[in-house]
C-alpha cells in the first residue's frame, strides 16, 4: 500500500472507533474512553499516555456535543451537576496535585476496576426498573433544590422526581475526582453511578447529568497531557470530529429510549471498564 | 416603549449553556478542518507523524505558526478552543446564576467550581 493509502486506511479505522465512542459515550454518559482508549492503544499502536490525551479531548467533545442537546431539551438537571462538580473537581485537584506522587497507579487500577465490578450488585437490582419509585428529598437535596422533571419521549409524559443521599453522592463524587486526578481518566462511570444508586434518580437524567459533568472534570485534567505533548493533533482532529457526530446520533437515540434498556446498556459497560480497568493494572497498557 | 421580553425568549442558565456547547463544538470543529485542509495543502502526511508530532501547548507558538499558516497550529487553537468550551460554559452559568437568577448560592458554587477547573488545568502537572 502507498503511504497516503496507509494513511487514509489508518484514519478510517480511528474515525469508525471514534464514532461508535461518540454513540455510547453519549447514551450512556461514559464520555466514550472505554472505546476509543483499547483501540488507540491495540490496533492503532499509540503509548497508553498519548490514548488517554486523545480520549480527554474526545471526552469534552462528547460533553459538549451531547450536552448542548440534553440541556435545551430539559433532560439534565443543571443544579446536580454544578453541586457534585464542587467535588470532583476539588477531588481532582487533591489527586493530581498531591497523591498522584505517592500513590501506586497499578494498584489504583486493579482497585478502581474491583470497586466497579462490585457496583454491578446494586445495578442488578434494579435492572428491570424503568422509574424509581417512592424517593423523597433528603433535607440537603431540598435545600439545594436538587429535584426537577424531564419530559420522556418514550413514556410521553413529563416525569417528576425526588432526589435523596446527597452525602453519599459528595463522598462517591470526591472519590470520583481524586480518581480522575491519579490516573487522567474522566471516570463518568462513577458518576453515573452516584446519580443512579445513591441519589436514585431517573436513568435518563443521570447519564445526561454525568455527561455534562464529565467536560468539566476533563477540561481540568487535559492541562497535564497538553502540556506534557501527549496530546498528538492529528490524531486529535479524526477522533474529535467522528466522536461528535456519533455524540449526536446518540442523543437521538437515547431519548427515545427506554430507562431500563439505557441502564442495562450502562451495566454492560460498567462490566467492561472494571474489567479494562481491572487488566490496566495487573499488565499495563489497554 | 421597550418591548418586555416573554418568559421563554429569556436566557436561562440552560438555554445559554446549550448555546456556548453547540457554538464551542461548531467552531472549534470548523477551526480543526481548517488546520487540516492547511496541512495537506502544504505536505504530506504519514502515520509515522500522526503518530509522533505532538502539542506544543505555548499560545505564542501557536500565534506565530497560525501567521505562517503552519495547518498544525491552527489544528493546536481548535483543540484550545474545544477545552475551553466547557469552562466557558460554567463561566456563562455563573453569571447568569448571580445577575439574572439572582440566586446567590449557585452562583457562588458556580464560581467555585470555575476557579478550581481553571486551576487544573493551568497548574496541575
Amino acid at each position: 500500500m502507498s503511504d497516503a493509502a496507509q494513511s487514509i486506511f489508518w484514519l478510517c479505522q480511528v474515525a469508525g472507533a471514534s464514532f461508535v465512542g461518540g454513540v455510547v459515550g453519549s447514551i450512556s454518559g461514559l464520555g466514550g474512553g472505554i472505546v476509543i482508549v483499547p483501540v488507540l492503544t491495540l490496533f492503532m499502536h499509540l503509548d497508553i499516555e498519548q490514548a488517554i490525551g486523545a480520549s480527554i479531548v474526545s471526552v469534552i467533545a462528547v460533553s459538549s456535543g451531547a450536552g448542548s442537546v440534553y440541556v435545551k431539551d430539559k433532560i439534565t438537571n443543571v443544579r446536580i451537576a454544578m453541586f457534585l462538580e464542587l467535588f470532583t473537581a476539588a477531588g481532582a485537584l487533591v489527586g493530581a496535585g498531591y497523591l498522584a506522587r505517592i500513590a501506586n497507579p497499578q494498584v489504583l487500577y486493579v482497585l478502581f476496576g474491583l470497586l466497579l465490578l462490585v457496583s454491578l450488585v446494586p445495578i442488578f437490582a434494579k435492572l428491570g426498573e424503568e422509574l424509581p419509585q417512592h424517593v423523597e428529598n433528603d433535607r440537603m437535596a431540598s435545600y439545594l433544590r436538587l429535584n426537577g422533571s424531564y419530559f420522556d419521549k418514550r413514556l410521553d409524559r413529563q416525569v417528576r422526581y425526588n432526589v435523596t443521599g446527597i452525602p453519599a453522592a459528595v463522598g462517591v463524587m470526591f472519590a470520583a475526582g481524586i480518581i480522575s486526578g491519579i490516573l487522567g481518566i474522566g471516570a463518568g462511570v462513577v458518576k453515573v453511578l452516584a446519580h443512579e444508586v445513591a441519589m436514585k434518580v431517573p436513568t435518563k437524567v443521570s447519564t445526561a447529568t454525568s455527561n455534562f459533568m464529565i467536560g468539566v472534570t476533563a477540561a481540568a485534567g487535559a492541562g497535564f497531557y497538553l502540556r506534557r505533548g501527549l496530546v498528538l493533533p492529528f490524531v486529535v482532529v479524526p477522533v474529535a470530529i467522528f466522536v461528535l457526530i456519533g455524540a449526536f446520533v446518540g442523543t437521538i437515540v437515547m431519548e427515545r429510549m427506554s430507562n431500563s434498556i439505557i441502564r442495562k446498556i450502562f451495566a454492560l459497560l460498567l462490566a467492561i471498564v472494571g474489567m479494562q480497568m481491572l487488566l490496566r493494572g495487573i499488565l499495563g497498557g489497554l | 416603549m421597550t418591548s418586555q421580553i416573554s418568559p421563554s425568549r429569556r436566557p436561562t442558565v440552560s438555554s445559554v449553556s446549550a448555546w456556548v456547547l453547540r457554538g464551542g463544538v461548531v467552531s472549534s470543529s470548523l477551526v480543526m478542518l481548517v488546520g487540516i485542509m492547511f496541512t495537506f495543502a502544504h505536505g504530506t502526511m504519514s502515520i509515522q507523524r500522526m503518530k509522533s508530532d505532538g502539542f506544543d501547548y505555548r499560545p505564542g507558538i501557536i500565534i506565530e505558526g497560525i501567521r505562517h499558516g503552519q495547518g498544525k497550529r491552527i489544528i493546536e487553537a481548535g483543540i484550545y478552543l474545544l477545552v475551553f468550551t466547557p469552562i466557558l460554559r460554567v463561566f456563562a452559568s455563573s453569571i447568569l446564576f448571580a445577575f439574572q437568577d439572582r440566586d446567590r448560592l449557585y452562583a457562588v458554587i458556580t464560581f467555585v467550581v470555575l476557579l478550581l477547573t481553571l486551576a487544573g488545568l493551568l497548574w496541575i502537572g
